[in-house]
């Protein structure tokens, strides 16, 4: 593709935005305690809290990885609506309990929570074996980001900045605006960037439908190619569809950076309108990558699985050849995903650095230093994680499936925790062990579903298993406690 | 104390609704061989898959209009 210096100057004036708003934001800095730069002070209205949960929710996975699925298994990957929707159906399990308790506890971090939640020796090995899960599953996130900022910045340049160093390059300017502006520069830059992202799928789709002569033609091509593109799936396929909406819905809802923007609305009403808002965005923006890949099936034979992954741009490639108006689009296009990609490595950084400062180093001040302290670390991890970008031989989609499965493992620490005032430290301590070593000990050993159910789904049934018989075995031998809990829910 | 139980019921309801679309959503119930058949431009399993998600994203919008969250702090944005 050939975008020419206008990809490069494209570029340049986008990271320049980004620059300014972090000096905006910056200067609208009330004071330099931790809740001010890792939650905006609390203070995200409606507008930008629903933009920044839409930009951080819909990542590069989703703009390149979705594709590439969408073109590896055909139209059943129509599940991503459905699981992507299921995540906004699994936070009526977490916002309404745990929004209440975070304004009159001030909460920072999830950490934070399991603090006031669970009392007594396990209760600190909970929150360590949570943070650490919740560290590594967003490590896994930062991780994908990068490899996709590199993969883009390349293309966008026609190669002027080389894989290498779009990855160096672009985490440089994310760790600038995030460390100046903390989450008030994510979240004004999560906006500008969801909006961006939301034009340029409606002008790929666009050009797209206009190019295979709407639906119906697309889907007849598809079935002329690829006949197993369109047909029922199995039995296996319909399990994982279940699976994986059961996966994204409850691992989703404990990313770290969406409980914290529960901690940073403004107010409740701002919460509700915006998950209102956002329980339509599935099928504005996923719907439409997932078509965008079936759509390939009938333009293009790629055989390899990490080559899947280069769907989108090798179709942008081909809208961009005709120069002029298309070349222009398709590198809007790009920006946009370029824009997807860094609003949620941005997130994450911000997420590590106050869960490795609070939750794991157990720094709970609300002082200046804690801050600088959480900063500090989100450069150390983000330096440590460039190398690892640097490995291109990896999916996407992998990526995501292995942050899944160990998140999911944090269910029962809230949600069970948050609905159950019996459940205790012990147990569940236990359970992620247990659903931990399951899930990840067979996933290693290449054992990543039994009959289409990912085993990180089997692991946290174990686990929540373990958590709840052990809470009640516990309660029968020595009678009810008087628990952090029971003093939560009165 | 009676609109407070209606938004209750109305909620569940929503709630309840949603899982039942995401069973129907999922074409467990279908014959493997079954000929493609377009609808709405689409393999007819995935246009049932379809419109049960965007009945989900009403009824969802619905429940988080409904649903109660307690606040101790005044509620900026409420209406005054």
């Amino acid at each position: 593709m050939n975008f020419g210096a206008w990809g490069v100057v494209s570029l340049t004036l986008y990271l320049l935005a980004l620059v300014v708003v972090a000096e905006v934001a910056r200067r609208a800095k009330g004071d330099s305690s931790p809740a001010d730069h890792f939650l905006a002070g609390r203070s995200l209205g409606t507008f930008v809290l629903f933009l920044t949960l839409y930009a951080t929710a819909y990542s590069g996975n989703s703009l390149l990885g979705y594709p590439g699925r969408a073109y590896r298994d055909g139209f059943s990957f129509i599940m991503a609506t459905g699981f992507m929707m299921a995540v906004i159906v699994a936070f009526h399990l977490i916002v309404p309990r745990l929004r209440p308790l975070a304004v009159r506890h001030s909460f920072v971090t999830p950490g934070d929570y399991l603090r006031l939640r669970f009392s007594g020796r396990w209760a600190k090995p909970v929150r360590l074996a949570v943070g650490l899960l919740m560290s590594l599953a967003l490590a896994n996130f930062l991780l994908a980001q990068l490899k996709a900022m590199g993969e883009v910045a390349s293309v966008v340049t026609d190669g002027r900045i080389p894989y290498e160093l779009g990855v160096v390059g672009l985490a440089a300017v994310i760790l600038f605006y995030e460390t100046r502006g903390g989450m008030r520069a994510v979240a004004w830059t999560d906006a500008a960037q969801g909006i961006l992202m939301l034009l340029g799928l409606a002008a790929l789709f666009g050009w797209l439908m206009s190019e295979a002569g709407g639906l119906s033609a697309m889907t007849k091509a598809v079935a002329a190619r690829r006949p197993e593109a369109v047909q029922v799936p199995s039995l296996t396929v319909c399990l994982n569809w279940f699976s994986t909406i059961v996966l994204m819905g409850l691992a989703s809802v404990l990313y770290p950076q969406a409980i914290q923007r529960i901690f940073a609305a403004k107010s409740a009403r701002a919460l509700k309108n915006s998950f209102s808002g956002m329980t339509f965005m599935p099928l504005a923006t996923t719907l439409v990558v997932t078509l965008i890949g079936v759509a390939a099936i009938a333009r293009f034979d790629i055989q390899g699985v990490v080559e899947t992954d280069e769907v989108v741009p090798m179709l942008l490639a081909d809208w961009g050849s005709a120069g002029g108006y298309s070349a222009a689009a398709a590198l809007l296009v790009f920006i946009g995903a370029l824009s997807a990609i860094m609003s949620t490595a941005d997130s994450c950084l911000l997420s590590l650095g106050s869960l490795l400062s609070r939750d794991l180093l157990g720094q709970e001040g609300r002082d200046e230093d804690t801050t600088r302290l959480g900063k500090r670390l989100a450069a150390g991890l983000l330096l440590a994680t460039i190398p690892f970008a640097l490995w291109r031989d990896l999916t996407l989609w992998r990526l995501i499936e292995l942050k899944m499965e160990l998140l999911i493992q944090c269910v029962p620490a809230f949600l069970i925790a948050l609905h159950w005032s019996r459940l205790r430290a012990g147990p569940v301590f236990a359970g992620i062990v247990v659903g931990t070593l399951f899930s990840v000990g067979l996933s290693l050993n290449g054992f990543t579903r039994f009959e289409g159910v990912h085993v990180g789904v089997l692991g946290c049934a174990l686990n929540a298993f373990v958590a709840v018989t052990g809470s009640l075995l516990g309660q029968n031998r020595t009678g009810p406690l008087e628990s952090s809990a029971d003093r939560i829910s009165r | 104390m009676k609109q407070g139980g209606r938004r209750r019921t109305v909620y569940s309801g929503c709630l309840a609704a949603i899982a039942g679309l995401y069973i129907l959503s999922v074409p467990w119930y279908r014959d493997l061989d079954e000929p493609l058949e377009i609808w709405l431009g689409f393999p007819n399993w995935v246009t049932v898959a379809l419109l049960c998600y965007v009945g989900v994203a009403i009824l969802n919008s619905i429940a988080w209009s409904m649903v109660e969250i307690p606040e101790d702090d005044e509620d900026p944005e409420a209406p005054q």
